[in-house]
This record gives C-alpha cells, structure tokens and sequence, in this order.
C-alpha cells in the first residue's frame, strides 16, 4: 500500500513538473507578439538609451477579443511605426481568474521594483486597489490606468497616474440614432416601420452602463422624438439565456432593434434578434465579425478603442506634453471610440442612414452635440 | 402588459424558464430522497452545459451528443457519491469543490478546444429540435400552448412522472427512500445503502445534466461563460420547498419559472426594475412561508389525533 502511495505521489509530482514546464513554455509563446520587442528589451536595456519601454499588465489573458487584445495591437502598431529602438513593451498576461487575482498586485510591484519601465499600463476597475499601492510605493513610477478612473482624491494624487476613459455615451449616441433609424425605415426585412418602440439589454444598473443608456436614448430621441426605448436589466454579466429571455420579450411587444451592453449576457439578446428575425447591436468587439452565424442581424458594433487612446498617450509622453496626475476622457474626437464601419456595415444600413450617422459622428467631433453623460470627471 | 401575458410566447416563456430549474429540482429531490444533499448540481449542469456543444459538434448530431452527456453528468455524480460514500468527504464540501472546478474548469476547457474564453460561438454544435405535435397543433389556442416547444422542455415533463413512479411505485425506489429515512433500518433488512446512494446520485447527475444540456442547446444555442448562473441552487431550493418529492419539485419549479417569466415582462413597464427583479425571490420566500405553515398545521393536526 505504501508503495501505491510513493508510486502515486511521484507520478503526481512529475505530472505537476510537467504542468509547470509547459505553463511556462506557454507563456512565452503566449507573449510571441512580443517577442521582438523582448530581444530588443535586452539590447536596449545595455545600451540605456532613449528607447521608450512601457509594460502593459493584463489581469486576463489575450484572446478575449475586445480590451486587452486592442490594447496589445494598439502598441504593436506603435512599436511598428516608431521602429523597436524607439519604442518597445512587453505584455505579462496575468490571468482573470478569481484563482488569479492574488498575483495581479505582487506582479505589478515587481514591475515597478525592477524601475526599467517607463510606463506601466494597466486597465479595469478589478486593478483599482494594487495601483493605489503601487503608486504610493513608487511615485516615480509613471503609470497608465485605462477604462477606470483612478480617485486622486480619495487615493492621494503623486502626479504619476494617468487615468484614461472612454466616452461610450458618445457611441452609443451613434448606436441610438442608427436603431431609431432603422426601426423606421420601411421596407427592411423584421424591420415593423410604424412602432417607434428600440430595446437595449444593459447588465447591471451601474455608471458605465447607464452612460451608454444616456448616449441611446439622447441619440435616438435626438432622431425621433416620439422614439420610446424599452431598457431591460439582466442583473449580471453572464446570464446569456436570461438576456435571451428579457430579448424576446422586448422583441414580442414590437421592438425591432435592440443594443446589447451586458456581456456575455448580451449574446442571448442577438441569439433572440436572429431567431425572431430582429436586429441587435454589438457592443466592446466587432460582434459581427466574431458571430459570424449571426451577422445578418448585427448592423455594427460599438467599440472602445483602447490601443488607440495608448498611441496617442505614450505618443504624448514621448515629446513630454503628457501630463500625469489627471484623467483623459477620450470620445470620437480623441479616436477612443468608434462605430465598426466596414463592408457589412455598409450592407446592413441603407446609404441615408450612414450618411446621417457620418454627419452626427462629425457634429460630435465639432462639439455641436454635447452627448449627456452620467460619469463624472474629477 | 395584459395581453403579453395571456398569450402563448408568456406561456412557452414559463416552460422556458422553469425547464433547466426542473431537470434539475428532480435532480435533488432524488439524492435527497436518499439521503444526500447533492449540492452539486450547479457544477454539473455547467459542466454539462459545455459538455452539450462539444458532444454535440464531435458527433454530429444532438442525439448522440445529448446521450454522451447524460453519462458525463452521471459521471460526475458518481465521483461525488464515490467522495461522499467511499472517502467519506462532507458532502457539501465535496459539492462545493465540483462547483469550483466547473467554474474555472469550463473557462480552460473551452480556451482548450476553441480558444475563446467567452463563449463556444466558434464550435458549431446541435440544439435539441423543436416539436410541433402533430394534429394537436392544429387545435386552435390549445394546439399553440401544448406544441411547439423545444424537444427538452417535453423530456422535463416527462421526468417528473418518470421519477414519481419509479421513487413511489417500484422496488427500487422504496429501496432509495428507505436508506433515506433510516439507513441503519434499511440495512438491517439486507438493503447496501451505499449501492442505493451510488446509484441515486448518479441518476441525479444524469437529471442535472439534462439541464445543462438544455441551457446551451435549446435555451441558448452556445455555452457562455457561467450560464447556468445560480439555476442549480434555486433547483435545491425548489425540491426542498417541493417536499423532496417529484411533483412537488415540479410545482415550485414551475412556480419558480412563472415568476421569473412574469418580473422579465414586467421590466418592459415602467415599475423600477429593482423591485421588478426582487419579485422571483419574494415569490421564493412567500412560497417557503406557506410551506412551512402548511407542514406546522399538518404536524399540529397529526398531533390533535
């Protein structure tokens, strides 16, 4: 008996071996994107000249099609145009697990600890409280916070923050004129032109949420004044078949479009909009082009553009104009966000709609519309 | 609002909601019939709710899927039995672990095979067919109410009169509800009460994992991250609040599933959704007080005899 055990245990501690050999190995195919950059990390890091080396932090994983991938491109892109002795990152893939988080803060200390990064760029609220740590600990330590604000105030503010939102109300002004549009355009396949009634499945009733219910609703009462918006809650993020639920619903008392910002949750609203013939618009990914059984009825997706709003913040540090200690709320001006505007968008949406959308989307950037918001900056 | 309700979408809404909540309060009420709280049930419907679109997608087609499922749930059934009745683990204890590791295991599991970490939408799988009984659905209002759900939805109801005459009409099932009472009776007449609990725990999971299946084929036609979202906890609750048996399972669930159909309507009004929501689980604790008051009457009359 005691041997089965020996044998046993062995086993299981080789198995664990080989677990932690190929976990590590993966990682570091994981991080091939930024492979080049990490040869000339140790190039640059003998030769200490200007390169500019930022880290970003992901608590998750690439892969997930939406932030954390358009934040690695956004700096692929840039390391590509400046050139890798000018500019160069590194990804650390931290995983989004519960399992997960207790490494999220050590990993960013040990980020700031080795001081041979320029930037450390880190997103979501779940990282609020290690960045709070870590910038009191290392004040000479820049930093890049992405879709959450970091309190200055409540936090005490070392000027090595920079905080940076996105303006979804502004998007999804867009999203809201495009389905008050649509649902009264005649001659449109599941498109009823003389119930002026749009839907939207938000996840939980918090302030992003609620900003781009403002957005909506300001950009499809802004078409139509008589344009009545059906809001549903699902209460979570990944309740996918609830969603579906609350979708038919709406999709039963005579809405024919609907905006789904809910996550996971949100895939049951286009899984009901294509089995009753309906439309539904995509939200954070091109959901279109990622559901590709469903793009006929996703007209277009909204999207935070957070490898853009990177670019154009390292860029701005780079000539030393950024200044640190304050929040940026990127919109259309600041290409923090977009509307997907491809091939199928043009397919989907008759040419008077995209017109209007291109006029909106260019009265935002003058700032002839003022889009309401429900966050507030410090 | 009225005539959204009295309509057949409202009523098929209810069978909708109340299917994965059903599969799985039989699920309990047979493990607790033997005696075991199988708390696991929210695990392995999760388990089975991603198990139903690769199953599915490696076979071809939803039947073979569905069957390789219902062994995968059963399975999983008897690894807690084996927990519970050979390691003697805590029974809860030994369900929470399952819960945990469906949780993240199911996220790994699909980043294995898809590499998504959100939902399956890149495996194509197969969804349970939808019914249209024939000459019943061409009776006019009855024919829309009774036909024309998905192929699940029937097998659930079919389940409860299965279960109820296999627990209170055959041999087997006096056997599990004997260990139930009183395992030490039922042993002293020669009966193993661990065989009788393996075996109701497996059958359990093949229940659970009925409902799981439904959740991503047929309710949803993907499996997303967490999707079963709390169904297998409410199913305890509803089996227990059923008095642990089928029918009684099955009007709680269904009650649990009307109540969740009507406060998704009642968001299309202008009620603040807070309350609006609130509404399943006030229907949960007023349901419970009735319960409890009826069985404190019962035992009070019994009492008086």
């Amino acid at each position: 008996m005691k041997k089965v055990l020996a044998m046993l245990l062995v086993t299981s501690m080789a198995i664990s071996l080989a677990a932690c050999g190929s976990s590590s190995s993966s990682t570091s195919t994981t991080s091939t994107t930024s492979e080049t950059s990490e040869d000339s990390d140790s190039e640059s890091s003998e030769s200490t000249g200007e390169t500019y080396k930022a880290a970003l932090l992901l608590n998750g994983t690439l892969g997930d099609k939406s932030f954390y991938d358009s934040a690695n491109e956004g700096l692929t892109s840039l390391e590509e145009e400046l050139g890798s002795d000018v500019f160069t990152f590194k990804v650390e893939q931290m995983g989004g697990d519960a399992s997960d988080e207790s490494k999220w803060e050590p990993t960013l200390l040990d980020y700031c600890d080795s001081g041979e990064w320029d930037v450390i760029i880190i997103g979501t609220w779940q990282m609020g409280d290690a960045l709070a740590n870590a910038a009191e600990q290392y004040p000479d330590q820049k930093f890049m916070y992405f879709d959450e604000q970091y309190d200055f105030d409540e936090n005490g503010n070392y000027g090595n923050i920079y905080n940076i939102l996105y303006k979804q109300n502004e998007v999804s002004y867009l999203v809201g004129a495009a389905a008050a549009m649509l649902t009264t355009t005649e001659g449109i396949d599941g498109i009823d032109a003389s119930t002026k009634l749009i839907g939207l499945i938000g996840g939980m009733d918090n302030a992003v949420i609620n900003d781009f219910i403002v957005g909506y609703t300001q950009g499809a009462t802004d078409i139509d004044s008589e344009i009545e918006i059906v809001t549903s809650f699902v209460g979570d993020f990944t309740d996918s078949a609830k969603g579906k639920e609350l979708a038919l619903a709406q999709f039963n008392s005579g809405v024919d479009v609907a905006f789904n910002v809910a996550g996971n949750a949100g895939l049951g609203l286009i899984e009901a909009a294509a089995e009753t013939g309906h439309y539904a618009f995509g939200v954070d990914s091109d959901q279109a082009a990622l559901l590709p059984d469903y793009a006929d009825y996703i007209p277009t997706s909204a999207l935070k553009n957070v490898g853009n709003s990177l670019i154009l913040a390292i860029k701005a540090d780079m000539e030393g104009t950024l200044e640190y200690g304050t929040t940026a709320i990127m919109g259309f001006a600041e290409g923090g966000v977009e509307l997907v505007k491809d091939d199928h968008y043009e397919e989907m949406l008759p040419q008077e709609i995209r017109d209007t959308l291109d006029e909106l989307e260019q009265q935002i950037i003058d700032g002839e519309i003022v889009v309401d918001t429900t966050i507030e900056i410090e | 609002m009225l005539s959204t309700i009295f309509s057949a979408d409202f009523f098929s809404a209810i069978l909708r909601c109340t299917t994965p909540i059903l599969f799985a309060a039989l699920a309990a009420s047979v493990a607790q019939k033997s005696g075991i709280c199988n708390m696991a049930l929210e695990g392995i419907m999760l388990f089975c709710a991603l198990f139903g679109v690769l199953f599915t997608s490696v076979t071809g087609n939803f039947l073979t899927g569905l069957i390789l499922t219902m062994i995968a749930g059963g399975l999983i059934g008897m690894l807690l039995a084996f927990f519970v009745l050979n390691l003697k683990t805590d029974e809860i204890l030994a369900a929470i672990a399952i819960n945990l590791i469906a949780e993240g295991g199911t996220v790994l599991l699909m980043l294995a095979v898809s590499g998504d970490r959100g939902s399956s939408t890149s495996i194509s799988s197969f969804s349970a067919p939808t019914i249209a009984i024939p000459l019943i659905k061409d009776i006019p209002v009855i024919g829309n109410l009774i036909s024309g759900h998905n192929l699940m939805v029937y097998l659930a109801l079919i389940a409860v009169v299965i279960m109820h005459i296999f627990l209170y009409k055959t041999p087997f099932g006096l056997k599990i509800r004997a260990v139930g009472e009183n395992k030490n009776a039922a042993e002293s007449v020669g009966i193993s009460s661990r065989k009788i609990q393996y075996v109701a725990l497996i059958l359990s999971g093949v229940l659970a994992s009925m409902g799981g299946f439904f959740m991503s084929g047929g309710y949803m036609n993907m499996f997303t991250t967490g999707m079963v979202s709390g169904r297998g906890y409410s199913a305890l609750a509803a089996s227990a609040m059923g008095g642990n048996n089928p029918i009684g399972a099955f009007a709680v669930s269904l009650l649990f599933g009307a109540s969740q159909a009507l406060s998704n309507v009642m968001q299309l009004t202008e009620i603040p959704y807070q309350l609006v929501q609130m509404l399943p689980y006030l229907v949960v604790l007023i349901g419970l007080g009735v319960y409890s008051y009826s069985v404190m009457k019962r035992r009070q009359s019994l009492a008086g005899k």
